[in-house]
Order: C-alpha cells, then structure tokens, then sequence
C-alpha cells in the first residue's frame, strides 16, 4: 500500500505541476490556457531533439524549460490578449487556446517527426528503499520539487508585493490597475509562470514518458482534472488535486486494472463536481469541511 | 482657470457603442472640493471610471494639473494624478487591512519612508483602521471598510482625489465619521472630486457642485448658494 501511495504521490506531482501551470494563470487573468499540455510537449521536444544532437544535457533542459515559458508568453499574445482586447468579457479564448495548442502540436510532428524519441536520463542510480516501498531518484526529485513549487509559490503569492498585487488582481483586476498595478504586465509573466511550470513538469515527466508530439494532450488533460479536483481558484489547491489524482489513478491501476488509469481520472473528477463543485480544497470543500467537523468534535469531546 | 487641478473638456463616454455622457465640460480648482449629484443612471461614477482611465472609448479630454490623462490607462493614472474610492468599496478581500492599505502605495514602494508616513497619517484620521490593521478586510463592518477604501486611496498620495458615491449602504453614524474625514482632507487642502447622491453630504464637505441628469451637466453652483439643506436643488432636480 505505501508502494502504491509514494508512486501515486510521484505521478500525482506531474499532474499537479501542469495543474498549477493551468492554475497560475487562471489565478490572474481568468483564462484557462488550454495549450497547457502542448508547452509541456515542447518542454519534452525541445531538451530530447538538442540532447539528442549533442548539446550538454543541463543546457538541454534549461532550453526545454525555457521554450515552454516563452512559449507561455506567445500563446498570450496570440490567442488570449487580442481576444480580450476586443472584448474583455468574451470567452473566445476557449478556441484560441485550444487552437494555438493544435498548432504546436502539429508543427511539432512536421518539425520532429511522430515517433517516440528517448529522453535524456536526468538521475542514475539504485532505487531508494522507504519503509519496504520502493522509489527512484527521479520520484523523489519530482516529489521534491513539486513541494518545494507549492511552498515556495505560496511564499512568494503572500509574502512579497509583487505576490501581493497578483492577489489583488485576482480579486478585482479593475481596482488593482486604478491603484496603479500594470494587469497585462502580471498577465504576461502569469502566462510565462505557468509555461514555467510545465515545462518542469515536462524534463521531470520526459524520462518516463519518451518524446512524442503527441503527449501534451493526455497531460494537458490529466492537469485539468487536477485542477478541477483541487479547485481553480488557488494554484495551491491544484497541487493537492494532482496529488488526490495521482494516488488514485496508481490504485485504480493496481486494484483494478492497467487500463483503468485512462477512465478512473474522469470518474474521480465528475464525482468531485458534484459533491463539492469548486474543489475539495477550497473554501467550503470537502476537506476543509471534514477538518472543520474534526475540530468541532473535538471540542465538544473536550466539554 | 489657471489653477485648475482638473480640467474636463467635452467629455463623452460609454460602455461599448453607447455613450453615457454627453459634451461634459467641468474644472476642480487647486485645493477644492467639488460634488457631482445627480439621480441614479444620470452617468456620475462614468464620469470618474473616465477620469481614472477606466474606459477606454471616449471623446474630449482630461487634463490632471496640465497633465492630458484622456488615453492613459488605469494604472499610469494611477501614478500620482488619481486615485479612487469606488462605490461599493471594493477592497481586496483576501487581503488584511494593512495589504489593502500599502498596496494603495504601490507607486511609493521605493521610499519606504514615504509609506510609512502616509500610512501614519491614515491612522491619525482613522484610529479605528489601527486597531484592525491586521484583521482580514473581510471582517470589517460596512463603515470602516469605507474608512479602510479611503485610506487606500491617501496612500497614493494623488493630485486629485475621486469618492464614488463613500455614504452608500453606510449607517448614518458612519456616514457622520466618514463626513469628519472628507472635511478635514479638504482642510489640509486636498482637491476631491466626490459624486454623491446625499446633497447633506455635499454641501458639508464641497465648495462648489455640478449637477448631471442624463448624461449631461445641467447646473452647477457654488454650495454657499444652496442654503443649509440644498431643499431647492434637491427639490429642483433630485426629487
């Protein structure tokens, strides 16, 4: 069973990575990026392809991370800002995303090719050995890294101005700019944070997937629901439901069967919807219900 | 006027295709306070949403102490020409009274020093927003959150100072605390520009007012002719 939990918290880290990506940027513009995925495949591509011609493999991944946080800041100039230039409230960046996602997609097979190509090995080495379950390097990395994402962000959201300010266009992007806050500033470097954190989702994800022009989608998916299983309000939250998705889909893969890691996601997903529409972490969500109850019977114990 | 602080020339401006006000023409003179009454829909908080460089569309032009503010965006605006209580308030709401407050500073955020005297001197007008300085802003009643929004907006230290509608959904003690302040900004010579629909209110705390119905100006006076109830204007065009 800890088998099962460590490896899910493992998969669930990459899940919760792309969710906060998508999470990011909702946070403080309101826009979901559905080309989430694909900067997460052009992350993949890019550190495989210049590996693969010779580049050392920690320029490799930099360019990786890179392309897809630069590729964030595109995907915002060309299929979300003309679009809310024209009409702030439309929503017609539903398709523009979702388009500029099919177009990387597809410049990316013409440009690579559709087979699979081999991802650099970031970390060698034995399998590390945890209460009997066993973890590689690459697991724990990824783990690691996605702790010290959530943390280190939350950090930054509540403790620094510039946090701050993201708060405060989040909550009311009107008054934020009439006290002086550039919102498309924060949009652009909300739309390169999270290409960011795709990105490492994707170097981190890449030894165990191969490269394919094809992957972001599955991945692009699996964060979504992430997203809607923690809640989309705080980037926060999204990690936590990457986690809660990662550890079930490990056990319905182990106690039910292989495939069903392809359909149990979306199960999980719709029955989060209804019993708590805005995520099991957010405000009136299901865990925090729970804690509250917890709290209140232990008072009442103590009385 | 030489002296004005604002000067608004033939202002139209709209929400999408249709225009809310017409041809507005209108000054706010260094060091004075001046009321925009008018009825409900008559196009008052469109007026300051202009101002502030809130919407977009618009014809004519707006000069802020020589300055033309009619294209600049929001938060350039910001920068020291206006700044804004907006109806309703609307303060972060995830954020303490404090945040609320320094973020009214945001364009002071080098000088350290600067901020932590503008926040004395909101502190020293409104003791109550002291004692909650760490509390969610959330948490605070209708009137202090008002206290907290004006405070917000003394932060950026501006040139003009723009209230819209401050008594709204206010008790009457809290509109009688909120009155206090705006008289003694007015004192310490700060230019407002404060729409309102409590003529009371007006002509405590403003020197001269304009009136707007339908989008247009239709009278302005100086207070000191509207009696100590404004009963005539409000009688006139208010109802």
């Amino acid at each position: 069973m800890l088998q099962v939990l460590l490896t899910g918290l493992a998969t669930g880290a990459i899940y919760g990575l792309v969710a906060m990506g998508y999470a990011v940027v909702y946070y403080v513009t309101r826009v979901i990026n559905f080309a989430t995925g694909q900067l997460l495949m052009a992350s993949i591509m890019v550190t495989t392809v210049l590996s693969m011609h010779g580049t050392p493999v920690a320029l490799a991944l930099a360019a990786g991370v890179a392309t897809s946080t630069l590729g964030g800041v595109v995907v915002y100039f060309l299929a979300v800002r003309p679009v809310l230039r024209f009409n702030r409230l439309s929503f017609a960046w539903l398709v523009s995303t979702l388009g500029v996602g099919i177009i990387l997609e597809s410049l990316a097979a013409v440009i690579w090719g559709t087979s699979s190509l081999p991802f650099p090995n970031l970390l060698n080495g034995r399998d590390v050995s945890i209460l009997g379950a066993a973890l590689t390097w690459q697991q724990i990395l990824t783990i690691g890294i996605a702790l010290f994402t959530v943390v280190g962000f939350e950090i930054f959201r509540k403790r620094t101005l510039f946090g701050k300010i993201g708060m405060a266009i989040s909550s009311d992007p009107d008054i934020a700019s009439a006290i002086g806050a550039n919102v498309t500033s924060y949009a652009v470097v909300a739309f390169a944070l999270g290409g960011l954190l795709v990105g490492v989702a994707g170097i981190l994800v890449g030894p165990l997937s191969f490269a394919n022009p094809y992957l972001g989608e599955s991945f692009g998916i699996s964060g979504f629901v992430a997203l809607m299983i923690g809640g989309i309000e705080q980037p926060a939250a999204s990690m936590g439901g990457g986690l809660i998705l990662g550890v079930l889909t490990i056990l319905a893969n182990t106690y039910i069967n292989a495939q069903a890691s392809d359909w149990f996601p979306f199960v999980v997903v719709m029955v989060v919807l209804l019993v708590t529409p805005n995520g099991v972490f957010m405000s009136g969500g299901a865990i925090k219900g729970i804690w509250r109850r917890f709290q209140t019977s232990r008072v009442e114990a103590k009385s | 006027m030489t002296d004005a602080v604002l000067q608004i020339e033939t202002l139209s401006a709209g929400y999408g295709r249709f225009d809310v006000i017409h041809d507005i023409s209108m000054s706010v003179a260094n060091g004075e306070a001046v009321a925009l009454l008018g009825p409900n829909g008559a196009g008052k908080t469109t007026v300051l949403r202009s101002i502030m460089g809130l919407i977009r569309h618009r014809r004519g032009a707006i000069r802020i102490a020589g300055t033309d503010v009619t294209k600049m965006p929001a938060h350039r605006v910001a920068k020291g020409h206006a700044a804004l209580v907006p109806e309703g308030r609307r303060l972060f709401l995830n954020q303490t009274v404090e945040d609320n407050l320094r973020l009214g500073a945001m364009r002071h955020r080098r000088n350290p020093q600067k901020v932590q005297e503008l926040l004395d001197s909101v502190f020293e007008l409104f003791p109550v927003v002291e004692r909650h300085r760490h509390r969610p802003s959330s948490a605070l009643s209708g009137g202090e959150q008002q206290m907290v929004a004006i405070g917000r907006m003394m932060m950026n230290d501006p040139t003009l100072m723009l209230l819209d509608e401050p008594s709204l959904g206010l008790a009457p003690l809290a509109i009688d605390d909120m009155t206090r302040a705006l008289v003694k900004l007015r004192q310490q010579g700060r230019s407002i520009l404060l729409v309102e629909q409590r003529v009371d209110l007006a002509l405590k705390v403003c020197d001269r007012i304009y009136v707007l119905s339908d989008g247009r100006i239709i009278d302005e006076k100086r207070t000191g002719e509207l009696g100590d109830d404004g009963r005539a204007l409000i009688d006139a065009y208010l109802g």
